[in-house]
Formats: C-alpha cells, sequence, structure tokens
C-alpha cells in the first residue's frame, strides 16, 4: 500500500547545522546495555533502525571521562581512541543506511557512582546525588570548571573521528550542565550560581567551546529538561529555559527537548500507565515558539497521525522516539507504505528501561521479541527464513502471548499448518483482563498486533472453544506439538517469602479470590475492607490494591517486601504509583507475612520479628497474590503418562512447552520464549536454546605474552 | 437418510483491490479462498443429522479445481464424499443447472445450501435450485427439526427478529442461516485424511441462459459532504449528539 499524503509531512528532510536528515524520524539517545564494550551489539541495534527508516540514530550517554562512569549501569564511553574504534562501526552502518549518527555527550557529576573506574566526578555543588546512594562530587572549583569544559571538548573531537554527525551537549535528567542551571544542583555564590545568568554560564561556555572545536563539521545538539517538577528549585520553563533557549539559540543546530530530572524520569519516558502518548508536547511547543533551530522531542509516538499533527501545528520539527523504535524499529517505514496495522506499537510498559535501572543487562521488550538479539542471536524483526521443517504441522495449546506469538513466528516460518487452539472463546490468556487493570488499558496491543498478524497468516489457523485432553493432543494430527497453557496465581498462599502455604488460605473460600478469580472469572468479594497481600513485587498486587479502593473498599496491601511493587522502581512508575495509593488512602503494611487467616481477619507478623509476635488485621476479604504456579497439567500428562513412545506413535516428533507453562515469568519473557522456540524449530534440539555470540575479549597465546611482559616490567627493578 | 449440501469456495478481498485488466473481475492476486461462511454450517447441519439419522452426507461444488480445498474443508469436518462440477458459469443460474444435474443422481432426503455467498451475495443459487429440482424450498433456516422422513419443521429468520415456524415437504431444498449451530473445526489428523479422499469430478452438461453478464466492476466513486469533527471527546460527543437530534427531529 502507499503512503497516506497526510503523512507526507513526515518524510520531508530537514536541515540541522551542516547536515541534512532525510526524513523527520529520529531515535533519540536510549540505553540498551551494549555501550562502547559491546561494540557489534550496538551497532547492529542502531542500524536496524535506520534499515526500518529512522533518519537520524543516537547513541545512549556517552560518557565523556571515567569521572562520569555510571556502573553499574551501562552507558556507551567515549574516552579514548579504543572508544572510538567501537563506536565507529555504529556510526559506519548507519551511514551506509542512509542515516545521521548522534553521539549524547554525557558527564554525570553526582549521579555518577563510578564504580568501576573509582574515580570521583565534580560538579556544582557537594549534595549528595537524589538518585543514587552515597555519591558525592568535588565541588568545581574555577580550573576544575575549565578540566570539565575541557572533557567536552576533547570528547566532541573524538566523536567527530568516530564519524558522528551530531553531536550533543546533554544537560537533561539532571546531568552537569542542567545541574548548574538549577538551584536544586547549584548553590554557588560565584559567577556560575546565583542569576539566571551565573546559572547559565557553564552550559554556555561549554556549548561555544565545542561548536568552535567540531561545528563545522557536526550539528551540535542541547538537550535540555523544560521542567523538573522540582518547584522553584527545580528547572522551570518560563524563568530558566525560555530564556537560555533565547542566550545560546545561535550556537544550537538543534534542540532536544524532554522532561523531568533523574530521580522521577519516569515524567520523561512515562509509562502508559499515567499518560497518554505526546504528553511532553506544550513543553516541546513552548521551546519551538521561540527557536529559530529544529526542535526535535520524545512523547512516546506510535500514531502517525499525531506525529503529522505535532509537526504540521508548528510544535515540533522532528518526532523523536525511544520506546517506539525499540517496539518497531520499522516504525518509519510502515508508515510509508501505509501499513500502519503492522506497526508493532510501544505498550509504554517500560520493561525495556527497566533492565537499565537493574544496571547491566541488555534491554527487552515486550512487544519485539527481537529487541536487543539482533547480533547475538542474529534475529530480524521483520525477516524469516523458512523453518527446514516446514513440511510439518504444528499444535500450539494455548494462545496468551507465548502461544500467539510462537504461533505467528511459526507461520512466518512457512510451516505447512500451525493450529492455534484455545479453550476460551478468544485470543489472549490472562491478557485478556490484565489491560482492565488500572491505567494499563494500551497492554491491550500486545494481543491486538499480534491478532492481526496471525489473521494475515494463511497458513495458521486459530480455534477458540476447544479444551484440548492429553488423549486429544495424541490424535489431533500434529507433528510438533507445543504446550503453551500459562499459569495461575496460587490459591493456597504458597509464596517466595516463606516457601509455604497460609494456614487457612483457600481461594475457593467466597471470602479469599486470586487476581485470575477477580479480573478473569468475575469473582465479587463482599464486604467493605480486604487486605491484598502480595509477595510478587511487580504491578499485579498494586494494581488489585488500585482497583478496589477504587471501587470503595478498605484496601490494607500488605507484602513481606521493603516497599511494594518494588519491580515498579524499575520501570519508573513507582513514584506515581505511590501516589495513587496513597490518595486512595490505601494502608502500606510492609515486612510483614499472613501467619494464618480466618474469616474477618489475617494474623500477621513481622519478618524481622525474632519472637514472631502476632498482628491481626481485620478484613472482610483476602486477596492472594503470592506467586504464580504454571498450568503444566496437560503438558505433565502428554509426557508422563502418555509418554514420548507413544505420542510418536500416534505421529507427534515433538512436544514442547513455552512461556509461563514452563515457569511463570515477565510477559516479555514469555514473548520471547514463544519467539524463540518458532526461531529454531528447525535446531538440533528446539527445547534446548541455540548459543548466542558473546562479545568478550579472548585470550590468546600473544596476548597472554604481552600482558604478562608488561606486568613484568611495571616492577622491573622494584623491592619487595 | 442422504443430505447434499451444495456449496462454495469464494475469494475474499483483502485491504486492497486491483480490477483485471478487462475490468470484469477482481484481479486473483487480491483474493483469498475460503469456504463460504454460510456453508460450513449448513454443512455442519448435516453432519449432526447424520449423527442423530445416520446415513450420508454428500458436499457439492461448482468451480475449478482449486475450489477442491473447500470441498475438503467439509470432507475434514466430516462429510462421506465430495463432488466437483466443472465448466459452469458463475451466475446463479448456471451454478444451479450444474448443481440439479449431481443432486437428482443423490436421491437426497434433504439439500442444504447456505443462504447466500459472502462474494456474490445474491441469495439466489438455492431458490434457483429448488425451482430447478421442482422441490419445496424454505430460506433462511435458524433452526431444523427433521426425523428423517416425511416433513420437516423449520424455523426462519425474519425481519426485526421475528420467527416463521413453518412446516416443509421432504425432499426439500433448505436456506441455512449463521448461527444455526457452531461449526465443528477439523484437527490436522482430519485435515490430512480428508486430503487423502478422492474427488469425484464431473463436468457441468452446459447450455441455459445466465442470470447476468458482467459488465463491469469497479470501486464506486468516493462520496461529498462528510463532516470531519474536531475538538476534545467532549466536544465531539456533543457535536455527535446534535447531528443525530437533527437527523431525528
Amino acid at each position: 500500500m502507499a503512503r497516506d499524503p497526510k503523512h507526507d509531512i513526515l518524510f520531508e528532510p530537514i536541515q540541522i547545522g551542516p547536515k541534512v536528515m532525510k526524513n523527520r524520524f529520529y531515535q533519540v539517545p536510549h540505553c540498551n546495555g551494549f555501550g562502547s564494550e559491546k561494540p557489534f551489539s550496538q551497532a547492529y541495534f542502531r542500524a536496524l533502525k535506520a534499515e526500518g527508516g529512522f533518519a537520524g540514530v543516537a547513541t545512549e550517554y556517552c560518557s565523556i571521562s571515567p569521572e562520569s562512569d555510571d556502573t553499574h549501569r551501562m552507558s556507551a564511553r567515549i574516552w579514548d581512541d579504543g572508544d572510538i574504534k567501537n563506536l565507529s562501526l555504529m556510526c559506519d552502518m548507519l551511514h551506509e543506511r542512509d542515516a545521521l549518527a548522534a553521539c549524547e555527550l554525557w558527564y554525570g557529576g553526582p549521579h555518577a557512582p563510578n564504580m568501576e573506574s573509582r574515580c570521583v566526578a565534580r560538579g556544582p555543588s557537594q549534595i549528595p546525588s537524589d538518585f543514587e546512594f552515597l555519591t558525592y562530587a568535588i565541588e568545581a572549583d574555577k580550573d576544575d570548571i575549565r578540566y570539565l569544559q575541557n572533557l567536552y571538548v576533547e570528547a566532541a573531537k573524538r566523536a567527530r573521528t568516530a564519524g558522528f554527525d551530531i553531536v550533543y551537549v546533554y544537560g537533561s535528567h539532571s546531568y552537569l550542565p542542567q545541574q548548574f542551571l538549577t538551584p536544586f544542583y547549584n548553590h554557588r555564590t560565584d559567577e556560575y550560581g546565583g542569576s539566571f545568568e551565573n546559572r547559565a554560564r557553564f552550559w554556555r561556555e561549554t556549548i561555544e567551546m565545542v561548536k568552535e572545536a567540531v561545528g563545522d563539521d557536526c550539528a551540535i545538539c542541547v538537550r535540555m529538561s523544560t521542567d523538573m517538577f522540582l518547584g522553584e528549585a527545580g528547572t522551570q520553563l518560563k524563568r530558566d529555559c525560555l530564556p537560555f533557549v533565547e542566550l545560546v539559540d545561535h550556537l544550537v543546530d538543534v534542540w532536544d527537548i524532554n522532561l523531568s530530572g533523574i530521580a522521577e524520569w519516569g515524567e520523561d519516558a512515562t509509562p502508559s500507565r499515567f499518560y497518554p502518548q505526546g504528553r511532553a508536547l506544550p513543553w516541546q511547543a513552548a521551546v519551538k515558539a521561540i527557536s529559530k533551530k529544529p526542535v526535535l522531542g520524545v512523547g512516546r509516538w506510535t500514531n502517525p497521525d499525531m506525529m503529522a499533527e505535532a509537526i504540521n501545528e508548528g510544535k515540533l520539527d522532528i518526532i523523536a522516539t525511544c520506546r517506539p523504535s525499540t517496539s518497531d524499529p520499522f516504525l518509519p517505514k510502515k508508515i510509508d507504505e501505509g501499513r500502519l496495522d503492522d506497526i508493532r506499537e510501544c505498550i509504554g510498559c517500560n520493561v525495556c528501561i527497566s533492565r537499565w535501572e537493574i544496571g547491566g543487562p541488555p534491554l527487552i521488550c515486550t512487544q519485539n521479541a527481537t529487541a536487543g538479539e539482533e547480533y547475538r542471536r542474529g534475529w530480524h524483526p521483520e525477516r524469516f527464513t523458512k523453518a527446514a521443517n516446514a513440511d510439518n504441522d504444528v499444535l500450539v495449546v494455548g494462545s496468551g502471548p507465548a502461544g500467539m506469538e510462537c504461533a505467528m513466528v511459526l507461520g512466518k516460518r512457512g510451516m505447512r499448518r500451525v493450529h492455534l487452539v484455545e479453550a476460551q472463546d478468544d485470543m489472549g490468556g490472562t491478557m485478556r483482563w490484565i489491560p482492565e487493570l488500572p491505567g494499563l488499558g494500551e497492554w491491550a496491543r500486545i494481543v491486538n498486533y499480534r491478532k492481526i498478524q496471525l489473521d494475515k497468516l494463511k497458513n495458521v489457523e486459530f480455534i477458540p472453544n476447544m479444551k484440548l485432553s492429553a488423549k486429544d493432543v495424541a490424535e489431533y494430527g500434529a507433528e510438533i506439538v507445543i504446550v503453551a497453557t500459562g499459569s495461575y496465581w496460587s490459591t493456597d498462599g504458597l509464596n517466595g517469602a516463606s516457601h509455604a502455604t497460609i494456614d487457612g488460605a483457600d481461594a475457593s473460600l467466597a471470602w479469599q479470590a486470586t487476581p485470575d478469580q477477580i479480573m478473569g472469572e468475575g469473582k465479587e468479594l463482599a464486604g467493605d475492607s480486604v487486605v491484598v497481600f502480595d509477595n510478587d513485587g511487580y504491578y499485579t498486587g498494586v494494581s488489585m490494591a488500585e482497583k478496589l479502593a477504587m471501587e470503595g473498599k478498605k484496601v490494607t496491601l500488605m507484602t513481606p517486601l521493603g516497599t511494594v511493587g518494588p519491580y515498579m522502581h524499575f520501570t519508573l512508575e513507582a513514584p506515581n504509583q505511590h501516589r495513587r495509593l496513597h490518595k486512595l488512602g490505601v494502608e502500606i503494611v510492609p515486612y510483614h507475612l499472613p501467619s494464618r487467616v480466618e474469616e474477618g481477619m489475617v494474623v500477621a507478623t513481622h519478618i524481622y520479628d525474632e519472637d514472631g509476635h502476632e498482628k491481626s488485621f481485620a478484613a472482610d476479604g483476602v486477596v492472594w497474590v503470592a506467586q504464580r504456579r504454571s498450568n503444566e497439567a496437560l503438558f505433565r500428562e502428554l509426557k508422563d503418562s502418555i509418554g514420548l513412545e507413544q505420542l510418536k506413535a500416534e505421529g507427534v516428533d515433538a512436544l514442547y512447552r513455552i512461556g509461563d507453562c514452563e515457569a511463570p515469568r515477565l510477559t516479555a519473557d514469555a514473548v520471547f520464549s514463544g519467539h524463540r522456540l518458532a526461531r529454531e524449530i528447525d535446531s538440533a534440539d528446539p527445547s534446548i536454546p541455540l548459543p548466542f555470540k558473546r562479545e568478550r575479549r579472548m585470550v590468546d597465546a600473544e596476548s597472554v605474552t604481552r600482558e604478562k611482559a608488561e606486568y613484568e616490567a611495571m616492577y622491573a627493578g622494584a623491592s619487595s | 437418510m442422504r443430505t447434499v449440501v451444495c456449496i462454495k469456495q469464494v475469494l475474499q478481498l483483502g485491504d486492497e483491490v486491483e480490477f483485471t485488466d478487462d475490468g470484469l473481475d477482481v484481479d486473483p492476486e487480491y483474493l483469498d479462498p475460503a469456504l463460504n461462511e454460510w456453508d460450513s454450517f449448513a454443512t455442519e447441519e448435516a453432519l449432526q443429522l447424520r449423527e442423530r439419522l445416520g446415513g450420508e452426507v454428500v458436499v457439492v461444488t461448482c468451480g475449478p479445481k482449486q475450489s477442491e480445498a473447500a470441498l475438503r474443508r467439509c470432507l475434514a469436518m466430516g462429510a462421506d464424499r465430495a463432488i466437483r462440477v466443472e465448466g459452469a458459469g458463475r451466475d446463479p443460474f448456471s451454478v444451479a443447472r450444474a448443481l440439479a444435474g449431481v443432486v437428482r443422481g443423490e436421491s437426497a432426503d434433504l439439500v442444504l445450501c447456505g443462504v447466500q455467498s459472502s462474494d456474490a451475495v445474491q441469495a439466489a443459487t438455492g431458490t434457483a435450485l429448488a425451482e430447478l429440482l421442482d422441490l419445496p424450498r424454505a430460506a433462511v433456516i435458524t433452526r431444523l427439526d427433521y426425523s428423517g422422513a416425511g416433513t420437516a419443521v423449520v424455523d426462519r429468520e425474519l425481519e426485526g427478529g421475528l420467527i416463521d415456524r413453518v412446516e416443509v415437504e421432504t425432499p426439500a431444498v433448505l436456506t441455512i442461516q449463521t448461527g444455526i449451530n457452531e461449526p465443528r473445526y477439523a484437527n490436522l489428523r482430519a485435515i490430512k485424511q480428508a486430503e487423502q479422499v478422492e474427488i469425484d469430478v464431473r463436468s457441468a452438461a452446459g447450455g441455459g441462459t445466465p442470470a447476468y453478464r458482467i459488465r463491469k466492476m469497479f470501486v464506486p466513486e468516493r462520496g461529498e459532504g462528510a463532516e470531519m469533527i474536531d475538538g476534545s471527546p467532549a466536544e465531539i460527543a456533543a457535536r455527535i449528539a446534535s447531528i443525530v437530534k437533527e437527523r431525528l427531529a
């Protein structure tokens, strides 16, 4: 199909300083866990977005000095010639795909923990980080300030050498230049603190110096947060940001405008639970209104109508995406080709970000199982090879996220016939009700995207309302059987804190329930008060509490953990979720584990109370968000009762299981599991994942000799 | 007890459409073949009759070799035999004449058709077939009560949710409405077995006047006068409400 003319504006080229971007799609800096030290993973990940039509693609935050080392988290680094070499692969691959490469020069100041480099960062004032524990910066004197500015200049030159077209002087997310601009971080009384002019001085001078050094060859981008939501002490749009735009607009080639500081950067990388797409547009438009330079900005953009509208209404020049470009690196191409229903829309769950927050592991994506696997597993999100055993018929039992993904990929790999059989009347499994939890509506995209794709695949047939017994499966006529029957919430209080059930816990009773029963079966608990017991630690417990509180119940949220929904800290949902629960009057009881329940009462003890004093909590009902268990009855019956040999006699050559049926996990990982099996359905043993490429240094004879000699030389003549 | 089910492989349009160079048909590239939805209900009804009363279910279609996929779908559901008639035209009269030739030789107790096909949407073939066979017919059947001989009691769906319950002498031609039952899915084993069944292929007798000739197939010009409503959800809702009130007044 052809592009809708109303989206033509998105494909108009735009001048950025000395460079031209071929269209308006730009991948804004975002982490992926690869940095400069996994250069192939980095380059393949970024290059795929260029292949998908993005005209500009940035690194993640790229450290300019060992003083700004963000370990445990993974940043890129442009410290030396080795980093230049490694990052130049990304630049080359982007240029081969007709895209510009951008490098986000980063210095963290007090936020940099320097756990690997063991250096100490410099910053405007000596106040420890509001994001990290135990990190203090040196309060920079004038010499330090010159030193810092020179770090930017030298890093910019290295970025130019690596082949970058756009160089950032990055301030957003409360990093060094914006720390100087912001009274919250800057308590100085010299010419770098106090008045706007003084607070702006560090950033202005640094931009001038970087422009002077590389401005003829590279476009200069400034990324600024236009509201930190920190009240008077934070950066203010009208007081600080608009005057700053006027001050340096002549030096800047493109503005990257966003929101938030680092401690609550979920206000920038907005979870769909709290914000719709385009949430930063009013701030971006305010900058656009006074700047003569192009303005780019994020907004979790997946809807081309809204993108075009933002440009047509003069609010933005360039559509910057981070999460949507990971969820679908081919977003621009699909818009260009009018294939809107093929867009794998970001659901705004932020599990991608959770991996950065955890520190270290590569990013993952709920919607795109191939994200992060471009190099190490060689997975392309849009290309599928015909399976070597494509002449087989496959039965997938269960159409939750894992089953849907597996059937879809098997269909795309050309299996002769794929039957996706479901006991319920439609696809989705638990993901049919999860989007009905407060704020999670956009998560329905997980099911909707796959439903549309499956419908297009002529070799895949969806069969609803069919509950298969093990005998039915054995006699179904498939050579390959994949069990994807999901998981359920434990009904007896079994949990990972005590590794035991809880006395009196029994969700078959009228006054107790699990999320499956409440959301999937419509079970209602009588009475005014309820205890939600949560030892899952992600969204289910807090969502049940929120839902029941919204329905008017007095809710106590009890957890053996130190905080409710701790994983939501990593997805940036925690701060606003805490606000929601607080506003709804949910009573939070951390560090408590029920010892027994009886009708009208939950009896619990503090987990660190060695004497085990019991405390009673009156409650008309109890909801168990204790742990999940695999729905493995069908798999066990097939494998143990019927047996692989008998299955073989019936023509079933292979039996596998995927997703929660194997072990409960994040939806992203369940989807990955279905995808992985389908990608490797023709391997020697598809039940065992193929090894992936690991980017690591390899020891060889030459390096051993050299390293040993270098070490010995250090101590030549030294006394012991 | 023998039930003959007349089925059709329909050609479904996707999102896009292009026409053949002569402008008389849709380019086959843009069409997906499938068993007509109504006919899957008719087949299911015949299978349920056989399960109750014994006997045989015979499925018949008119069409090229490709349309055997639809017959095999019915065989996989459980039909006993399949017959394909080649060389008939595609209009309802030509198809009905070709089907009548086969049905006459089957001494059917009941002949079931779908109410209509989803691609041509004429609802004419079943009725024309009854006329040619000189059998009673009842259309748009939502319930069938038949004990294997004599009269069948059937519910016919009328406008506005009304039901017309009538007695029909058998043999008869009944056109079956969707929703009368829940068509079964064939498992892969049945689909594979159906692939091995030999289909009885016959030639249409030919002759006779077609119901119509296609002169041109085209996408109608887009009309004018659509109103795009902009604004907040509340503003849009208010505007829609006022339009509805205006039109109802």
